[in-house]
């Protein structure tokens, strides 16, 4: 695979991208969002929302004040072995991302809440490894996720009374809507929400904030019966009324995605994972041949 | 809806006038504070030490900002936006006491700081979350900074605002809150929904 300093470009390049803009799904969900919406300071909000997104770009300046938690998804096969310290390589660049002011000195202890002032930390970035056998390619994606929008975050296991599976699940449905309610303009909405099902507790925490942070806001799930619920519960939950910055509005979540794996029979878990409208993310696919892709 | 341009200090009669849904934009000197800021503020106070600014009048902003060093020690703006407002909660009657008049956020505060804004003519005002770089268009320059020992998030920036906003009136001192009107509204419609 790439030698270090290839790597370290790249991996540069993808903290600036994702840094000065956000995902163009989510731009497109936006405007979307703008143009059906009724109510005057949603309108207003959603607007200065769009500006700021492409005034950061042009300005080169962060989307967003916060950084958010870093967190890189990296997925390799037998013949894409990264070869290289990766977690050495993302520590370095974010430190340089912080000295040129993209990123805002974030990071600090978890109880002395000491900074150290460069983004530097035990598990900083966060990495989420996976192995695919016979993937050709090591893919990157890096989520800078903002954590006003982590204060909103549930998760609870289920028993299987409690989901009222025989009344189309109701008290699932219920418990989302009812955490996406005592969010409010917390999480900065409009944005959206990952839902885990499965597993055990961290495991449903780990689906939801996968699929919200590494699906496309406008994909499809490919199975039918999550595809529908996810429907579903963003038609709801846009019908609550909450709206941008939970002033009021017609849009207060641009999209619902579900990651689900099996689980235990004795319960149901189930977590949501906030995610606010400035989706920071990049990804790329690099080759052994040295080809680079980028996913998003 | 009214759409107003308040200056800093600001006086009790004029955040008695705003009404929820009313726009804001400010003029004036803007303290930034969170979480550790707060925390400082009331270990100053119970050391009967002296802070080092005047809150008598002043507009509290929860935010931290992305900054640069300057050759000359100073610091320029970068960007800056609101942060959630909810964990400054337990402070509302300290910073009532200290003369806070407008508490700049996102997301809100509770019930205790509603009751107190009634009392003691306070308003909450949300800024557009997320949107720092349009934010920092209406900041001239930063003036100072204390506690940034802190680090840069948690330190007391002083900012010079020349048109800081549009900040929306969240929260009023006549026992109004949008967010906690709004969330009535959700949960009887997701009653409706799901029982």
């Amino acid at each position: 695979m790439a030698m270090y300093q290839d790597l370290y470009k790249h991996v540069y390049d993808m903290i600036y991208h994702s840094t000065t803009t956000i995902s163009p799904d989510v731009t497109d969900i936006m405007q979307k969002a703008l143009k059906r919406e009724t109510n005057q300071t949603a309108k207003s909000i959603m607007q200065a929302m769009l500006d700021d997104a492409k005034m950061a770009g042009e300005k080169v300046k962060p989307v967003c004040q916060s950084p958010g938690f870093p967190t890189v998804y990296v997925s390799f096969g037998d013949k894409s072995v990264p070869g290289e310290d990766l977690k050495k390589i993302w520590a370095e660049a974010l430190i340089e991302g912080t000295k040129n002011h993209l990123l805002r000195p974030s990071m600090v202890h978890p109880l002395t809440r000491k900074n150290p002032g460069d983004n530097s930390g035990i598990g900083v970035p966060n990495f989420e490894f996976d192995y695919v056998p016979e993937q050709e390619y090591m893919e990157m994606f890096l989520s800078f996720k903002g954590c006003g929008a982590e204060l909103a975050n549930a998760m609870k296991i289920f028993t299987v009374a409690q989901l009222e599976k025989g009344n189309d699940f109701a008290g699932l449905k219920r418990w989302v809507l009812d955490t996406v309610i005592k969010g409010g303009g917390k999480p900065c909405p409009p944005g959206a929400i990952g839902i885990g099902l499965g597993g055990q507790m961290d495991v449903a925490c780990k689906l939801a904030r996968k699929a919200v942070s590494t699906r496309r806001w406008d994909d499809v799930n490919p199975d039918p019966m999550y595809a529908e619920l996810e429907q579903e519960l963003l038609e709801n939950i846009n019908s609550l009324g909450l709206g941008a910055a939970g002033t009021g509005g017609d849009t207060t979540m641009l999209a619902v995605k579900i990651g689900a794996t099996s689980t235990h029979t004795a319960i149901a878990p189930a977590a949501i994972s906030f995610h606010c409208w400035t989706a920071r993310r990049t990804g790329i696919r690099l080759y052994p041949d040295g080809r680079k892709e980028t996913t998003l | 809806m009214a759409e107003k341009l308040l200056s800093v200090p600001l006086k009790e009669e004029e955040i008695r006038d705003l009404r929820v849904g009313d726009v804001v934009y400010l003029k004036g000197p803007v303290y930034t504070s969170r979480d550790m800021g707060h925390f400082t503020i009331k270990n100053f106070l119970e050391e009967k030490k002296e802070l080092p600014v005047d809150f008598d009048g002043s507009a509290i902003f929860h935010a931290g900002p992305v900054v640069s060093k300057r050759d000359d020690g100073k610091y320029d703006l970068v960007v800056i936006g609101p942060t959630t407002s909810i964990r400054m909660e337990p402070y509302y009657k300290m910073m009532a006491d200290l003369g806070v008049r407008a508490i700049i956020g996102k997301g809100g505060l509770a019930e205790d700081s509603l009751k107190q804004f009634e009392e003691t003519g306070q308003v909450y005002l949300q800024a557009a979350p997320g949107c720092a770089v349009v934010l920092a268009d209406g900041i001239s320059h930063i003036e100072d900074v204390y506690w940034l020992e802190l680090g840069v998030p948690e330190a007391m920036w002083i900012l010079q605002a020349t048109k800081f906003g549009p900040l929306v009136v969240g929260m009023d001192s006549h026992g109004r809150s949008v967010y906690k009107e709004l969330a009535e509204k959700a949960n009887n419609r997701n009653k409706e929904l799901y029982g």
